[in-house]
C-alpha cells in the first residue's frame, strides 16, 4: 500500500499545505480570475478578456518599469550577496564581544523602519548641502543631485538597498557558516590551504544550499522591490516613480493602479506579467543548480 | 454686517439643534466610525474633536462615535478596502483629489437632498468655491468641504535685510520678485527651492501666470486645459530661477533647514511648515508669510486644496450625515480655526472676528481667493499618474536646458493629452 | 590567528599582522557606515527643537531633556505602548506558526521523497513570485468573510504558510546527513520522533535565524495590518508611526523621527538576544552524538 507508506509525509506537510492553499493559492487563483476582468473590488466584475494584459503591455510605464527592474537586479543582487557574504566572513573572523558588536552594528539598518531609513538617505543625498555632497566636495567634485538626476537615481537606490539588506542576508549566511564543521577547516589547513583557498574550497561548497537560498530569495524579492524607491522618491498612490520615472518599478506601478486608480483587475494582470518574468528567472536559477549539483 | 452674520449663524445653530431634536428617537444604539487625518487625532486637535463628539452625543443619545486617525494614503487604502468588504467608516475625511476614486467604489453617498433640506442659513456658511468641488453635476453632492489650505510665501526677513531688500512690502510682481532673488543670490544666499521637483510647486508657479480657464483637465474631450502660451511663460520662470534656487525641493527637510539657518530667502509652501518655523523663531529666526506674486500686479499665484468629509451609504447614513453637518458647522469650525490657526471651508467661521484676526488664517483666506485648485475638476475621473509625472518631467527638463520653454510647453501638452487618452 | 602564533617565520607573521590591522580597520569603517546615519537620527531626537537637522550630520546630542520630553509625549499622546503589545503578539504568534508549520513541511521536502513532492514544491515557490499587490485584496476579502477583521487571528493566520520560511528551512535541512536519519530509524524512532528529536535540534541555527528574520518582516509589515486591522485598538507600531509620517503633517521633524526610532528598539533587542543563541558546529555535534 504505497499511499499508506506515504501517509506520515502527507500528515507532516498537511498543516502548511492547507494554510497555504487557503491563504495563498485561493487568493492567487482569485487574482488570476480578476486579471481578466474590469474590477474595482466593489462593483461586480465584468469580463474583458486579455484587455488588461494588452493595456499594460502597450503602456510606456510598464516598459520603463521593466527596464528599470532589469538594470536594478543585474547590479543589486550580485553586489548585495557579495557584500553580505563579505560581511559574514568578516564578522565570523572576530570572536567574543567584538564579534557581537560588529554583528549588531551591521544588522542595525535592518531593524530601522523603512521610512526612517529613506528619510536619512534623502538627507545624505541632498544636493549642495547633504553629507555625501559635502564629502565629495572635499575632493573637488561638484554637487550631484542623487535623487533627481536620472543618471544617478538608480545607483542611489542600489546603495540604500545594499545598506539596508546586507545585514539581513549576512545573518542567514552567518547561520550557514556556523554549521560548517571546524574539522573541515583544520583538514584544509593541514593540506596547506591559505585563507582564500579555505573560503573557495571549504566555505563556498559547504554553504552551497544557503547561498542558493540567499541568491534565489534575493532575486525574487528584488524583482518585487517597492518600499525603498517609493519612499526615496516621496511617492504616493497618485504620483510615483520619481523624475522621468527613473525609479518606477513594477510593484509601484501595480500599487498605484490598485489603490490610486482603483483598478484591481488591471493591477492583478500587471502582477501576473511580473510573476511570469520572476518564474522565468527563478526557473533558470534552479536549472543551473541542478546541472551543477544533481541531487 | 458682522452682527447680522453672527445672528444668521446663531439661527442656523438653533435650526440644527431643532433638526436634531425633530429626528425621531433612535430605536437602537448606533456606533459611528469617524476617520480623520492623523493630525486631527493627535494632541490638542484630538481633544477638540472629542469635545465636538461629546456635544453631538449629548444631543443624540444612543450614539457612540469612534474617532480614528490615519495617514494620507492610508485613508484611501482603508476606505477602498472597507468599501470592498462592506466595512466602510460611516463618516470620513479624505482629499478632494481622490474623490473620483471614492465615488467609483461607492464609498460616498450623494448628500444632495439632505443638503438641500438643511436650512438656508447653514448652507450659506460654506465657501462657494469649496462647495463646488463636491458637486460635479447638478443634483450631486458627494462631500462637505472641511479644512484646506492656500499657498503661502514664507520670507526669511534676516536674509532679505542682509541682501538689502526692503521688506515692508512683498514683491508685487514676478519681475520684481525675480530681481529680488537675483540680488539675494549675489549677496550669497539662495532665493528659493527648486520649484520644478514637486507637482504642487509647479502648479503654484503656473498660477502666477495662468488662471482657472487654462488649468486642469477637460474630461469630456480627455484633454488638458493647460495653455501652451501660459506654460511657456511658466517654464521660462523655471529657467530664470535656476541660478537662484537651492536645488532642494520645497518638501525637503534641507529646504526647511536652509530657511531656519538663514541661507534661504523664500519658501513657497502651505501653512504646515509654520510650526517648524515658529519653533525656530524662538532661536532667532525672523520670518513672515505673504502671498505669491503674479505676472500681473494685484493678482497672486499659488494653489489651494481642500480636505472633505464624506458620508458612507448604509443604515447609519442619516445620523452620519447629521454628524458631518454638525462638525462642519460654523461653531465647530470657529473653535477648530482658533485652536490650530488652520484655514477651513466654512466662510462664516473664517469671517468670525476672533478667527479673522489670526495672522495665518487671514493670509490663507486671502491666498485662496487667488489660488488655483490643484487638480480640477474633482469627482469626475482619476487623474492618472502619468499626468502628474509628465508635468514634473517637462518642467525639470526645461529648467535643465533640454528644451526651450516653447518646445517644452508644446511637448508637455502633447504628452499630457496622450496620457489622458490611454 | 593560531597559524600565526605557531608559524616561526618572521615575514609570515608580519603579513598576518598587516592583514589583522586591515581587518579591524575595515570592520570599524563598515560599522561606521552602518551606525552613523542611525546615530544622527538619535541626535535629532535628543536636540533642541527648531534647529536645522539635515544639512550637517548631528554628531552629538544637544539636549537630553528634549529627547525625553518627546518620547514621553509620544508614549502618552498616542497608543504607542499598546501598539508595542499588538506588534509583539503579532510577531510572536507568527514566528511560532511559521517555525512549526514551516519546519514540519520543510523536513519532508528536504529529506524525503513522496508522490507530488516536486510539483508541490514548485507551487509553494510560485507563491513567493506572485506580488502581494495581486493577492492582498482577495486575501483581505477572504479574511473579512471569516469575520477576522480587527482581530489577532486576522493579522496572523494568513501569513503563517510562509514560503520564505519554508524555503529557508528546506535549504538548511538539505545539508543534514541522511545517515543520521537512517540511524535514528534503525534505533526505532518514529517519523515524528525523527523530526522532533533529530532534525529540529540539528536545525537550531536555521530556526533561530528564521525567527529573527520573521520578527523583522512581521514588525515591518505595513500594508496588511493597515487594511485588515483598521481599528485603533489593533494598531501595530507601524501604523502608529505612519500617523506621524504624512507629508503634510504639521509635526516637526524631530517628533516624527522620535516616533520612527522608537519602532526600531524592540526588533534590535530581539536580534541581540536571539543572535547569541546561534551556536557553532551543530551538524558536527550531531554526527558525534
Amino acid at each position: 500500500m504505497p499511499a499508506r507508506r506515504h501517509l506520515p509525509h502527507y500528515l507532516m506537510v498537511a498543516p502548511f499545505v492547507i494554510l497555504f492553499a487557503v491563504f495563498f493559492l485561493y487568493p492567487i487563483g482569485s487574482g488570476l480570475f480578476y486579471s481578466f476582468h474590469d474590477w474595482n473590488a466593489v462593483k461586480p466584475a465584468t469580463f474583458v478578456g486579455f484587455d488588461n494584459y494588452a493595456r499594460i503591455l502597450s503602456s510606456r510605464d510598464f516598459e520603463r518599469a521593466m527596464w528599470n527592474l532589469g538594470t536594478y537586479i543585474i547590479i543589486t543582487v550580485p553586489l548585495g550577496i557579495l557584500v553580505a557574504f563579505g560581511l559574514a566572513l568578516l564578522v565570523d573572523s572576530f570572536t567574543g564581544a567584538w564579534g557581537a558588536f560588529f554583528r549588531g552594528a551591521y544588522f542595525l539598518p535592518v531593524v530601522l523602519p523603512a521610512f526612517l531609513a529613506a528619510t536619512i538617505w534623502r538627507w545624505i543625498y541632498t544636493p549642495n548641502f547633504g553629507l555625501l555632497n559635502m564629502i565629495l566636495g572635499w575632493f573637488g567634485i561638484e554637487s550631484i543631485n542623487f535623487l533627481n538626476d536620472t543618471s544617478t537615481m538608480l545607483y542611489s537606490l542600489i546603495a540604500v538597498d545594499i545598506w539596508i539588506s546586507a545585514g539581513f542576508n549576512m545573518v542567514i549566511i552567518l547561520a550557514g557558516l556556523k554549521n560548517i564543521p571546524s574539522e573541515l577547516y583544520e583538514a584544509a589547513r593541514l593540506d596547506g590551504a591559505n585563507k582564500l583557498q579555505q573560503v573557495v574550497y571549504v566555505t563556498i561548497p559547504m554553504l552551497g544550499p544557503v547561498l542558493f537560498f540567499v541568491i534565489t530569495y534575493g532575486l525574487i524579492s528584488a524583482m518585487q522591490v517597492f518600499d525603498k524607491p517609493w519612499l526615496l522618491t516621496g511617492s504616493s498612490f497618485t504620483s510615483y516613480g520619481g523624475r522621468r520615472n527613473a525609479l518606477l518599478f513594477p510593484v509601484m506601478d501595480m500599487m498605484g493602479r490598485a489603490f490610486g486608480a482603483v483598478k484591481f483587475g488591471e493591477a492583478a494582470a500587471y502582477g501576473f506579467l511580473l510573476t511570469i518574468a520572476i518564474v522565468f528567472v527563478t526557473a533558470l536559477m534552479f536549472l543551473v543548480r541542478n546541472l551543477r549539483a544533481p541531487r | 454686517m458682522k452682527t447680522s452674520t453672527r445672528l444668521q449663524s446663531g439661527v442656523a445653530a438653533l435650526a440644527l439643534i431643532a433638526a436634531g431634536v425633530a429626528t425621531p428617537a433612535l430605536a437602537q444604539d448606533v456606533t459611528l466610525e469617524y476617520w480623520v487625518y492623523s493630525d486631527f487625532a493627535q494632541g490638542d486637535a484630538l481633544a477638540l474633536q472629542q469635545e465636538f463628539i461629546s456635544e453631538f452625543i449629548a444631543e443624540h443619545p444612543g450614539v457612540t462615535i469612534n474617532i480614528t486617525g490615519k495617514g494620507d494614503d492610508d485613508l484611501t487604502a482603508g476606505q477602498v478596502a472597507g468599501a470592498a468588504s462592506g466595512t466602510l467608516p460611516d463618516v470620513f475625511m479624505n482629499a478632494a483629489g481622490v474623490g473620483a476614486q471614492l465615488v467609483s467604489v461607492g464609498a460616498l453617498s450623494n448628500l444632495y437632498d439632505q443638503w438641500m433640506a438643511m436650512p438656508e442659513e447653514y448652507r450659506a456658511q460654506f465657501d462657494e468655491d469649496a462647495l463646488n468641488i463636491c458637486m460635479p453635476n447638478p443634483g450631486e453632492l458627494y462631500c462637505l468641504p472641511y479644512t484646506g489650505f492656500g499657498s503661502l510665501l514664507f520670507r526669511n526677513l534676516t536674509v532679505l535685510e542682509k541682501a538689502g531688500i526692503d521688506t515692508t512690502t512683498p514683491p508685487a510682481t514676478w519681475d520684481e520678485w525675480l530681481d529680488q532673488m537675483k540680488t539675494i543670490k549675489e549677496a550669497g544666499f539662495y532665493g528659493i527651492p527648486d520649484q520644478t521637483l514637486v507637482f504642487n510647486s509647479i502648479a503654484a508657479t503656473y498660477a502666477m501666470a495662468g488662471d482657472e480657464s487654462n488649468w486642469g483637465i477637460d474630461w469630456e474631450t480627455r484633454t488638458t486645459k493647460i495653455d501652451p502660451e501660459v506654460m511657456t511663460k511658466v517654464l521660462q520662470m523655471f529657467v530664470d530661477m535656476v541660478p537662484v534656487n537651492s536645488g532642494t525641493s520645497r518638501n525637503d527637510q534641507a529646504t526647511k533647514d536652509l530657511f531656519i539657518s538663514n541661507q534661504l530667502a523664500y519658501h513657497a509652501i502651505g501653512p504646515w511648515v509654520d510650526p517648524t518655523y515658529r519653533q525656530a523663531a524662538e532661536n532667532g529666526l525672523d520670518y513672515d508669510y505673504v502671498l505669491l506674486p503674479s505676472v500681473r500686479e494685484g493678482d497672486h499665484g499659488g494653489i489651494k486644496s481642500y480636505e472633505i468629509i464624506g458620508v458612507a451609504p448604509g443604515d447609519n447614513q442619516e445620523i452620519a450625515f447629521e454628524f458631518a453637518a454638525f462638525i462642519t458647522e460654523k461653531q465647530q469650525m470657529v473653535r477648530w480655526a482658533k485652536l490650530l490657526s488652520r484655514y477651513n471651508a466654512n466662510a462664516a467661521a473664517m469671517a468670525d472676528p476672533e478667527v479673522a484676526d489670526l495672522p495665518l488664517i487671514a493670509r490663507s483666506v486671502e491666498s485662496v481667493k487667488y489660488a488655483l485648485q490643484t487638480h480640477p475638476p474633482y469627482f469626475v475621473d482619476t487623474v492618472p499618474n502619468c499626468y502628474l509625472s509628465t508635468i514634473i518631467d517637462f518642467a525639470s527638463a526645461t529648467a535643465d536646458g533640454e528644451y526651450t520653454p516653447e518646445e517644452g510647453a508644446k511637448e508637455m501638452i502633447d504628452e499630457l493629452n496622450y496620457c489622458l487618452e490611454g | 590567528m593560531s597559524v600565526a602564533e605557531i608559524a616561526p617565520a618572521l615575514p609570515r607573521r608580519r603579513k598576518v599582522r598587516v592583514w589583522t590591522v586591515l581587518r579591524w580597520m575595515l570592520a570599524f569603517f563598515i560599522a561606521l557606515i552602518a551606525i552613523l546615519p542611525v546615530w544622527w537620527m538619535v541626535n535629532v531626537v535628543f536636540s533642541n527643537p527648531g534647529e536645522p537637522v539635515s544639512i550637517n550630520p548631528r554628531l552629538y546630542p544637544t539636549s537630553f531633556q528634549d529627547g525625553i520630553d518627546k518620547i514621553y509625549m509620544i508614549f502618552t499622546e498616542t497608543d504607542y505602548l499598546h501598539a508595542y503589545l499588538i506588534s509583539l503578539l503579532y510577531a510572536l504568534f507568527t514566528i511560532a506558526g511559521v517555525l512549526l508549520f514551516g519546519s514540519m513541511a520543510a523536513f519532508e521536502f528536504a529529506l524525503f521523497d513522496f508522490p507530488a513532492r516536486r510539483i508541490l514544491f514548485a507551487i509553494i515557490m510560485l507563491s513567493l513570485m506572485v506580488p502581494a499587490a495581486v493577492t492582498i485584496i482577495p486575501t483581505y476579502l477572504l479574511t473579512a468573510q471569516l469575520g477576522w477583521l480587527n482581530t489577532m487571528q486576522g493579522l496572523v493566520v494568513p501569513g503563517l504558510a510562509s514560503a520564505f520560511g519554508f524555503f529557508l528551512l528546506v535549504q538548511f535541512m538539505r545539508s543534514i546527513p541522511r545517515d543520521m536519519i537512517e540511524a535514528a530509524r534503525l534505533d526505532g524512532a518514529s517519523h515524528f520522533q525523527i523530526y522532533w528529536h533529530v532534525v529540529l535540534p540539528l536545525s537550531r541555527n536555521a530556526l533561530i535565524t528564521l525567527a529573527i528574520l520573521t520578527f523583522m518582516q512581521t514588525w515591518g509589515n505595513y500594508m496588511w495590518p493597515l487594511i485588515v486591522a483598521p481599528s485603533p485598538h489593533m494598531y501595530t507600531v507601524g501604523q502608529v508611526v505612519g500617523l506621524f509620517n504624512s507629508p503634510y503633517s504639521h509635526q516637526t521633524v524631530d517628533v516624527v523621527m522620535t516616533a520612527n526610532l522608537l519602532a526600531a528598539v524592540p526588533p534590535l533587542i530581539f536580534f541581540l538576544i536571539f543572535q547569541r543563541r546561534i551556536v557553532e558546529g551543530i551538524a558536527m555535534s550531531g554526527t558525534k552524538g
